[in-house]
């Protein structure tokens, strides 16, 4: 199961690396300036990543020197909080912590600090996954746990690092943002469009614009049942449901005039959507509660885009708040189907 | 007879203590007697009108007793004589006669109850009778020619079945198969289809007759056994043989046999197998459980033996990963009975909690319907172990 998940993360981890890595040399291209002699420059162009000639290999590259690093650091404090946790507990490892500091680097900015990586790390091993006993006993994904964490500590991570913010005229974590500032007009000056959205060329954290990589994730989690498609289809839905309803109702700037498929396409919601929100041990256990969760999902990711400025992206707290009614939820369902039992007659 | 099906005979069988649940055995015979086909062997201590019969004549050979002196098996070392004691034909066609006919004989003991899966008490009413007369489990042997072979017998069954009271009877069918009952005010014949649980009476009963909290209880009976009590009704005498069919990856010739009632499965098995040591289930791949080292004989409702090679299905299966937490999947809500949320009702048999499990609907469970679950779960626990456990605590405090 860790294996196939893995696997569906791949194509994600591709995308990651080339975009991150495509960031980086479009904003140096731009400013050259920008280049510091900070860790990440310096692997970047020890490795020959060229913002002139700006190949695949350079947004390679440039992308490793972004990525892995993030990585490393994430998969050591995993391992080794995870080391701590079971001898505590007599256990033995449980592999699973890649796949949460995995996740973990996936949304983290490129240029996250390094403090930000542990801090949040650690809160993603201990509180989203120790005190609960470990692997599939949590009710929240570990991974989501320590980026919200991250977030709410430290608000201005995404934009630390003066490659993600005074760009092109704005200073928020992504293609979001823009859009909040100045709508279609800002997008095309950025040069996104539905193509590069779509194949997730666009500012954002480091793994989660590509919404084509995260297609294919999503494709092969379905096929092999890992995840509830009534989860996925219900937040699809609802996004395009909410979205249209703030289109017609709501202000005419802002994300409320954002169409659906921006709030598709744009921000990190296809990837939370596939690899956070479809957890199955912190999603909603019965199938009318996972209709239920997927369309709560989405409303809040509409709707803490149209009115809290200061979270453009919203993903994150929005599948935080669901994933902690998720039991809620199944406890109406429950109570619900209890109902019916007892009204029978035999 | 059966047209075109193999008979295999064995030389012992056994009437097994793991068939009856909740039953306190009191012997009628000892080890050396001689008994016949019909004869009265046991019966129930608490509900001494309830008797068990002797499914073949022979000599009584081992009274085999486990922890608690609880019942594991009676065997019986089969003669040829097949002498049989004969049952005089029910007095009348009241309730009462007819089921003083079929505690007599013995067939009282082919009911059984949902909830709980008991034999029904001798005076007790049920909300509707269920005859499943489908089998949808993969290589299951096929019940539409063994009734058409027997459909006299069949037919008188069904019709005492139904005057036992004055519920409804439900022969729960496979679509194809038109068993000609008139629907009337008593019997109604109701087709069921769509995957491997449609033969289950846990899935008629919950379509037709739902348990919920009322504290009622209905009755279903296989289609074998309706056969055997028509059998009875109209020859006097139980029916020798039941169907089974032989399937799986290591047995040389699947097909379907006809056998005694109870037989020795080795016996059975001698020279069907091409493998040392195979993996052996009690029933299908779907609702059979793995044969434990006292299950040697064929239990009183199974109609199937798969056998596979040792490297088939779950050995090198996916129940490697993290044993012990539950990861909860869409799957599993298929593989139970509508209705039942199976991640909630799961983890309240983790963890025994027996009120939570009874609201979750475990009265509508017995064993064979939460199998699927175990092997689907990831967590590698026996549901059917944890469900009975939690319904002989319901039923304690019944």
């Amino acid at each position: 199961m860790l294996q196939l998940q893995l696997l569906a993360l791949l194509p994600v981890v591709i995308a990651a690396l080339v975009n991150t890595g495509y960031q980086y040399l479009a904003a140096i291209a731009r400013n050259p300036a920008l280049v510091t002699d900070d860790f990440r420059s310096q692997i970047a162009l020890g490795l020959g990543a060229n913002h002139e000639r700006l190949g695949l290999y350079d947004m390679f590259a440039a992308g490793f020197a972004h990525f892995v690093p993030v990585l490393l650091v994430a998969l050591l404090v995993g391992g080794f909080w995870e080391r701590i946790i079971t001898e505590r507990r007599q256990a033995s490892i449980e592999p699973g912590f890649v796949l949460v500091a995995l996740l973990f680097t996936l949304l983290m900015p490129g240029a996250a600090a390094w403090v930000h990586v542990v801090f949040g790390m650690s809160f993603a091993m201990l509180l989203g996954r120790g005190i609960f006993g470990g692997e599939g006993k949590t009710f929240l994904s570990p991974a989501l746990l320590g980026v919200a964490i991250v977030q709410v500590s430290f608000p201005g991570v995404a934009d630390q690092h003066p490659l993600w913010s005074g760009l092109a005229g704005y200073a928020g974590s992504d293609a979001i943002a823009l859009f909040h500032r100045g709508g279609d007009a800002a997008l095309s000056a950025a040069d996104i469009n539905l193509w590069t959205a779509f194949i997730g060329r666009t500012p954002g954290t480091m793994g989660t614009t590509s919404v084509l990589a995260v297609a294919l994730g999503a494709v092969l989690l379905l096929i092999e049942r890992l995840i509830s498609w009534r989860l996925l289809a219900a937040q699809i839905i609802g996004l395009f449901v909410f979205a249209t309803i703030f289109n017609i109702l709501g202000a005419d700037t802002g994300a409320s005039a954002m169409p659906a498929y921006w709030h598709l396409l744009l921000g990190s919601f296809a990837f939370g959507a596939v690899f956070i929100a479809c957890d199955p041990v912190a999603s909603a256990c019965t199938n009318p509660g996972r209709w239920i969760q997927g369309f709560l999902i989405a409303a809040l990711v509409v709707l803490i885009r149209v009115a809290n400025t200061t979270h453009p992206d919203a993903v994150i707290p929005a599948l935080l708040l669901a994933s902690i009614v998720a039991p809620l939820i199944d406890h109406a369902v429950l109570a619900w189907n209890i109902r019916g039992r007892a009204r029978r007659h035999v | 007879m059966l047209s075109g099906l193999e008979t295999k005979y064995v030389t012992r069988a056994a009437l097994l203590g793991s068939d009856y649940r909740g039953v306190n055995f009191e012997m009628l015979c000892e080890v050396g007697d001689e008994v016949k086909v019909g004869a009265a062997v046991m019966r129930d201590v608490r509900r001494p009108q309830i008797k068990f019969t002797a499914p073949l004549s022979g000599r009584v050979a081992s009274i085999e007793r486990g922890k608690r002196r609880k019942l594991i098996s009676l065997q019986i070392d089969v003669d040829d004589s097949m002498a049989v004691a004969s049952q005089q034909p029910p007095a009348g066609n009241d309730g009462v006669s007819l089921r003083n006919f079929m505690l007599e004989s013995g067939a009282w003991s082919m009911l059984r109850t949902r909830p709980f899966g008991n034999i029904p008490d001798p005076d007790a009413e049920p909300a509707a009778v269920f005859v499943t007369a489908l089998d949808a489990e993969p290589l299951a042997p096929e019940p539409r020619s063994i009734i058409e072979t027997y459909q006299q017998e069949f037919n008188s069954a069904v019709n005492v079945l139904a005057d036992l009271s004055d519920a409804p009877l439900y022969v729960c069918h496979a679509p194809n198969h038109v068993l000609g009952f008139e629907n009337s005010s008593k019997i109604r014949s109701v087709s069921f289809a769509g995957g491997y649980a449609a033969g289950l009476p846990g899935v008629h009963i919950n379509a037709l007759c739902p348990i919920g909290f009322g504290g009622g209880e209905v009755w279903h009976i296989g289609y074998q056994d309706v056969i055997s009590l028509g059998h009875l009704l109209l020859h006097g005498e139980p029916w020798l043989q039941r169907v089974i069919s032989l399937g799986g990856n290591a047995v040389r010739n699947p097909r379907d046999l006809a056998v005694y009632p109870g037989s020795k499965i080795s016996e059975l098995l001698v020279n069907e197998i091409s493998e040392v040591a195979p993996r052996t289930l009690m029933g299908s791949t779907i609702y059979g459980r793995e044969s434990a080292p006292g299950s040697a004989f064929l239990s009183a409702r199974q109609r199937q033996i798969t056998v596979f090679d040792s490297t088939t299905g779950e050995a090198a299966g996916t129940k490697a990963s993290s044993p012990g937490a539950l990861i909860p999947n869409e799957t599993l809500e298929s593989l139970i009975l509508p209705g039942i949320y199976p991640v909630p009702l799961m983890r309240a048999l983790q963890l025994g909690d027996a009120e939570r499990a009874r609201e979750l609907g475990a009265l509508e469970l017995v064993e064979e319907d939460v199998m699927p679950l175990s092997r689907a779960c990831v967590s590698s626990s026996d549901y059917a172990m944890l469900l009975r456990d939690v319904l002989d605590q319901l039923e304690s405090v019944r």
